[in-house]
C-alpha cells in the first residue's frame, strides 16, 4: 500500500535507494550578500565543517548550495536515501535543523516562512527540476557506507598487526585474505 | 480553524469520544466485526439512531471489562450513502477519501462478518501476547505504560486537539462530525502459523533456541516480556506485569544485541533508537492499536498447515493515516533504509519483495536468517472514520 510501493521514491532520478534532488531558486533582489553570509554561517555550523561528516539529516550523502548567474539564482543539489517527503513533518518539527535551512531560504523568492507543511512542499516542488542524467559510483545508503568504512578501518588495523598474516590463513578468512595484499 | 483555548487543549471531551478508541479491550474478550452496506440513507440513519444507546463514550466506564460495547466507524462510501453533503465529504483526509483499495496493491475479498475471540492462551496465533505497546495519550486520564516517555499530544489520536506539531490535525467539516473523531484502519491479516513454526524449527537446535529466534523477530518473548529487559530468556512475571512490561527504551542497546533493530516491535516503534538521527521524530509516527485474534488456535507442536483461517484483525486508531499508519508500514516495516539494511523487511509482516533476510546482532558474531517466507497474508481491509457521539447523532439526523 501507499508511497514506496505505488509511487516512485521522489521526483528526482533514483539509483537503488538513493535519489538526486536539485532545487533552483531566484535570489531576492538585494539579498545576495546576506545569502552568502547565511551560507558561510551554515558552513561553520558544527557537523557541516570539513571533516565533521555529521549533517543534521542522516540520510543525505552530500549537499551543496551554488549561487549562480551573478548571484541572482541559487542551486541546492543533493543525493539522499529513501522517499523525499516521508520525513517532511519530522523535518518541520526538528527545530535546529529547520532553522539552518530557514536562514538560507529567507533570501530566495517564493518562501513564505514556516511552518506550513503544504506551503513548504509546494515551495520545494516548485523549485525542483529532475536531472537529465544521474549516475552513482558506489551502491549503498549513508548508513551502509558508514558501516563499510568502519569495517575497513578495523580491517586495516588488523593488517597493521604483525600477527595478521598468520591469523588470516584460516580458511574461514579467505575472502579477507584476498583483500589483504594491497 | 480557530485556535483551541488552553483548557480545551488539556481536557479531552471524554463523553463525546467513542469508548473503544481510548480504552483497551478487556482480556479475555469475544467480539464481532460487522461490515454493513448502506443501500438506503434513511434506513442507514435509523440504524445509527438505534445503535447510539449501545455506543459507549470514553467516560462511561473506566473499566470496559464490565460491559459489552460497540464502536461505529464509516468508510467514505458509507458516509456518502448516508447523504453527508459533498462539502463535508470532500473535507476528509485524502487517504480516507481514496479508500484502502486505491492505495493498496492488494485488497482481498470483502469481509462481511468476522468473529474474534481471545485464544485460550491469551496470545495471538504466533504465540505472542499483543497489544502491550500503546502510546500514552495526554489528557486521557489513562496512566502511561511507559514512564520513560512523555505522553503523546491527544491531537495525534483524537481530532480537535493540538497534535505533536502544535497545530490541530486536519479535521473534516462540519465541526460536529470531525471533533472527537478519529481515523480507523482495519486489516484482516491471515497468519501462516505452520510455516512460521517450521521455519524456526529448521533453524533452531532445540525448543529453547526456537523461542529465542521467535523473540528476536518480535522484540518480545511469548509472555510479552521485552527483550531489552529480559535478553536471555522469557520472564513471564515481567511479561504479565503491566507496570513494567512496557517501561523501556532502546538507547542503551544501539547495536541491537538485546533487541535487533529489525525486530517487529522495534521497527514499529523505535522509541529513542533514532534520536541521534536529528531529523526523525518518532512521536509523529505512533498509533493506538486495537487488534484482536480470529480463527482457531493451531495446537502446540503442529507443524503442518491445517487449512484453517487464523490471524489478527489489525485495528489502528489515529489522526493521521499517512504519517502514522502508512508511514510506519512503508518506511519502517516494508523498508530497512532507516536501520541500515535497505533490503531487509519486517520479519513478521514484511512482504515477499524483501530479500527474506533478518539480522540478529550477537556476540561474537551476528546471526543472519535467510529465505524467510512471508508469514502474514493480507486478506483485506479498509480506512474508516469513527466520529464522536455528537457526530453519530448528526449523521442520524441528516435530512437531505
Ligand atoms: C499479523 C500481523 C501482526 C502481528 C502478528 C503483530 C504482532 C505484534 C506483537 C507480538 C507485538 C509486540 C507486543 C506489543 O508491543 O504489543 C507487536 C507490536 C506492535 N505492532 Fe504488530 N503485529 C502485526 C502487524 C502489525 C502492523 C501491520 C503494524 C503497523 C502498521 C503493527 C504495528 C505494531 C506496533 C506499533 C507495535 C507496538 C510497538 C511498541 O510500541 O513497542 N503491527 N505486534
Amino acid at each position: 500500500m501507499a508511497t514506496s510501493e505505488t509511487e516512485k521514491s521522489g521526483p528526482g532520478v533514483s539509483v537503488a535507494s538513493t535519489s538526486e534532488f536539485s532545487l533552483f531558486f531566484r535570489i531576492k533582489p538585494g539579498h545576495a550578500s546576506a545569502l552568502r553570509e547565511a551560507l558561510r554561517a551554515l558552513q561553520n555550523t558544527p557537523g557541516y565543517q570539513p571533516g565533521d561528516y555529521n549533517l543534521a539529516i542522516a540520510t543525505i550523502h552530500e549537499a551543496r548550495f551554488v549561487p549562480f548567474d551573478d548571484d541572482t539564482r541559487l542551486l541546492f543539489a543533493t543525493s539522499f536515501d529513501g522517499p523525499w517527503d516521508a520525513y517532511m513533518e519530522d523535518f518541520l518539527t526538528s527545530g535546529s535543523t529547520l532553522a539552518l535551512f530557514d536562514a538560507v531560504f529567507q533570501h530566495v523568492e517564493g518562501y513564505e516562512g514556516l511552518p506550513d507543511l503544504a506551503a513548504l512542499k509546494a515551495f520545494i516542488l516548485g523549485a525542483q527540476r529532475t536531472a537529465g542524467g544521474y549516475a552513482r559510483n558506489y551502491p549503498g545508503t549513508v548508513k551502509e557506507i558508514r558501516k563499510a568504512l568502519r569495517v575497513n578501518n578495523a580491517f586495516q588495523r588488523v593488517l597493521d598487526d604483525p600477527a595478521a598474516a598468520d591469523a588470516l590463513q584460516h580458511p574461514a578468512l579467505k575472502p579477507l585474505l584476498d583483500e589483504a595484499a594491497d | 480553524m480557530s485556535a483551541p483555548t488552553a483548557t480545551a487543549s488539556l481536557r479531552l471531551e471524554h463523553d463525546d469520544i467513542q469508548g473503544g478508541v481510548l480504552h483497551q479491550r478487556p482480556s479475555p474478550y469475544v467480539g464481532t466485526y460487522l461490515l454493513l452496506r448502506i443501500d438506503d440513507r434513511r434506513a442507514g440513519r435509523e440504524l445509527i439512531r438505534r445503535l447510539l444507546p449501545a455506543v459507549g463514550s470514553a467516560s462511561a466506564s473506566s473499566d470496559p471489562a464490565q460491559d459489552a460495547w460497540v464502536t461505529v466507524a464509516f468508510t467514505h462510501q458509507g458516509l456518502k450513502a448516508l447523504g453527508v453533503p459533498k462539502g463535508s465529504l470532500d473535507s476528509f483526509a485524502p487517504e480516507f477519501r481514496q479508500g484502502m483499495a486505491a492505495r493498496a496493491a492488494e485488497l482481498g475479498e470483502a469481509i462481511w462478518r468476522q468473529d474474534c475471540y481471545q485464544l485460550p492462551t491469551g496470545r495471538t496465533s504466533f504465540g505472542f501476547k499483543d497489544g502491550i505497546g500503546q502510546p500514552a495519550v495526554e489528557g486521557s486520564g489513562i496512566p502511561a505504560s511507559n514512564p520513560l516517555e512523555r505522553p503523546i499530544k491527544a491531537g495525534e489520536f483524537i481530532l480537535g486537539y493540538p497534535d505533536e506539531t502544535g497545530d490541530l490535525p486536519p479535521m473534516p467539516t462540519p465541526t460536529v462530525i470531525g471533533r472527537n473523531g478519529t481515523y480507523i484502519v482495519f486489516r484482516k491479516l491471515h497468519t501462516r502459523v505452520a510455516a512460521y513454526r517450521r521455519y524456526l524449527r529448521d533453524r533452531a537446535a532445540d525448543r529453547k533456541e526456537e523461542a529465542l529466534l521467535g523473540a528476536k523477530m518480535v522484540g518480545r518473548w511469548h509472555s510479552g516480556a521485552p527483550l531489552v529487559l529480559a535478553p536471555d530468556h522469557d520472564d513471564p512475571e515481567l511479561g504479565g506485569d503491566d507496570t513494567r512490561n512496557n517501561a523501556f527504551l532502546y538507547g542503551h542497546d544501539r547495536r541491537g544485541l538485546k533487541c535487533p533493530a529489525g525486530a517487529h516491535a522495534r521497527r514499529a516503534n523505535p522509541r529513542d533508537a533514532l534520536d541521534e538521527e536529528g531529523s526523525v521524530d518518532v512521536r509523529l509516527h505512533r498509533m493506538i492499536r486495537r487488534g484482536t485474534s480470529y480463527g482457531p488456535i493451531l495446537p502446540d507442536g503442529v507443524l503442518e498447515d491445517d487449512g484453517a483461517d487464523r490471524g489478527i484483525i489489525f485495528v489502528f486508531a489515529g489522526s493521521h493515516l499517512k504519517r502514522q499508519f502508512e508511514f510506519v508500514k512503508t518506511q519502517w516495516l516494508n523498508d530497512g533504509i532507516f536501520i541500515g539494511a535497505p533490503r531487509e523487511q519486517d520479519p513478521l509482516v514484511g512482504r515477499p519483495a524483501g530479500n527474506g533476510a533478518f539480522t540478529i546482532p550477537k556476540q561474537p558474531i551476528r546471526r543472519r536468517l535467510r529465505e524467510m517466507p512471508p508469514f502474514v497474508v493480507t486478506r483485506g481491509g479498509e480506512y474508516c472514520f469513527a466520529p464522536g457521539l455528537g457526530g453519530l447523532r448528526w449523521l442520524a439526523e441528516l435530512t437531505i
